[in-house]
């Protein structure tokens, strides 16, 4: 199991706990929103105490970091509420310190948190990809670019877009009075934090200022509404597609089957190809020029998890990495 | 794109995904009773959604509505009513 559904939760009714996580230093605490208790990937509250120093240092895994409160400072600038970072793995980080305090979001999308002291990068990092932006002042509210769009009031701002996934962190917002009478669901999962404003949803009511929720593909949510106003910073694993309808009680089952019947509607060349293809016994996965060269087709189903057997017709199977054989040392 | 780089997990580490794990289960639970509770209003924001949809209309796409016609409106079906999953 990945993630399960966390929805709604709110985070003002816990107290926050001192990470206690090797590597971090004394003074940070947390409030664990949602994990992934496969890979240990999660999304916590953080508060960083006053006069918290961190010193320079990385990650294993890409971290994403959005300040709410307070401010963090590095040698050469100060970051406010609004500021915003994508991290990469291995991407290491100046001193940054919280001399008056410091309230933040911070995801770990692939693996636990993690933090190693280090005034270099690691060599696997990709440095070009370090995003920093802050979101209040330099960038506008947009509307969705979504098709079927969301209702009028709701505006967004794309603070990191994943070329390849389509996955995207966004603050939004409603304005006051906002609706929007329909169901929507998404063939990916959504995560959303109201860093202030209450909306309501008709699944599960009012989510109030710090209401948070973690939510699987193809479950049901909406119709919507915001009387005053919210703002929220939200985040997808993959493309965002608003399947939207009117039946409140369709289970996740009946709508992923909608959305492929929908694909096949709406792409039928492409999905009768990958259904012909990729179909049983066949070990070919759709190949992504842009991504996976020309490569072995059995080296990208492994790449991408899919089954796929070896060719004998009847072996079905996902790999599971083989233990290494120890190699026995030889005495001189 | 690098998406993890391979490190060590300690057995500190192992033991803080544990124990966060079984806070979540307990986290999850509560939800899933909090939602429960909620039924009676549900049925009725439910009611009031089809009502609406009937009168105001549905959104199609971003502000264009469709009034839907009584003949479309679904039924609620016998099984339990779920929201949380």
């Amino acid at each position: 199991m990945a993630r399960p559904h966390i929805e709604p939760f709110v985070d003002r009714d816990v107290s926050f706990k001192k990470m206690t996580l090797p590597g971090f230093p004394k003074g940070m605490h947390y409030k664990m929103l949602s994990l992934d208790t496969d890979t240990g990937a999660c999304s916590m509250t953080v508060m960083y105490e006053n006069g918290y120093v961190q010193p320079p240092g990385m990650s294993y895994a890409d971290m994403e970091l959005f300040i709410m409160s307070g401010y963090l400072e590095s040698d050469e600038k100060r970051y406010t509420p609004g500021s915003y970072f994508w991290v990469p793995p291995g991407v290491h980080m100046p001193a940054l310190r919280a001399p008056r305090g410091c309230v933040a979001l911070m995801f770990y999308n692939y693996a636990e948190p993690s933090f190693v002291e280090s005034d270099s990068d690691h060599q696997l990092a990709e440095r070009d990809n370090l995003t920093i932006v802050n979101a209040y002042e330099d960038m506008h509210w947009t509307s969705t670019n979504f098709f079927p769009a969301t209702a009028s009031g709701c505006l967004v701002k794309v603070l990191r877009f994943d070329q390849r996934t389509q996955a995207f962190t966004f603050l939004y917002c409603m304005t006051p009075n906002f609706w929007q009478d329909n169901i929507s669901y998404h063939d990916c999962a959504e995560e959303a934090y109201h860093i202030w404003g209450t909306s309501w949803m008709m699944q599960f009511g009012n989510l109030p200022t710090g209401g948070y929720f973690w939510r699987p593909p193809y479950i049901n949510h909406g119709a919507f509404a915001c009387k005053l106003g919210t703002l929220a910073l939200g985040r997808t694993d993959s493309q965002l597609y608003n399947h939207f309808h009117f039946n409140p009680w369709t289970t996740p089952e009946e709508n992923r089957e909608r959305a492929a019947s929908r694909m096949l509607a709406w792409k039928p060349e492409l999905y009768r190809w990958i259904e012909q293809h990729g179909g049983h016994n066949h070990p070919h996965v759709p190949n992504d020029f842009e991504y996976d060269g020309q490569g072995d087709p059995h080296a990208i189903a492994h790449a991408h998890g899919v089954p796929h057997d070896h060719g004998d017709g009847h072996h079905h199977h996902e790999h599971e990495e083989k233990p290494k054989r120890r190699r026995r040392r030889r005495s001189n | 794109m690098v998406k993890v780089i391979e490190h060590k997990v300690s057995r500190e580490v192992k033991a803080w995904l544990k124990k966060e794990a079984a806070e979540q289960k307990e986290r999850y639970k509560k939800i899933v009773a909090e939602q429960e509770a909620l039924s009676p209003k549900r049925d009725k924001w439910v009611a009031d959604f089809l009502e609406r949809i009937q009168s105001r209309g549905f959104n199609v796409h971003a502000d264009m509505l469709r009034k839907i016609p009584a003949a479309e409106i679904p039924k609620k079906p016998r099984r339990r009513f779920k929201v949380v999953f």
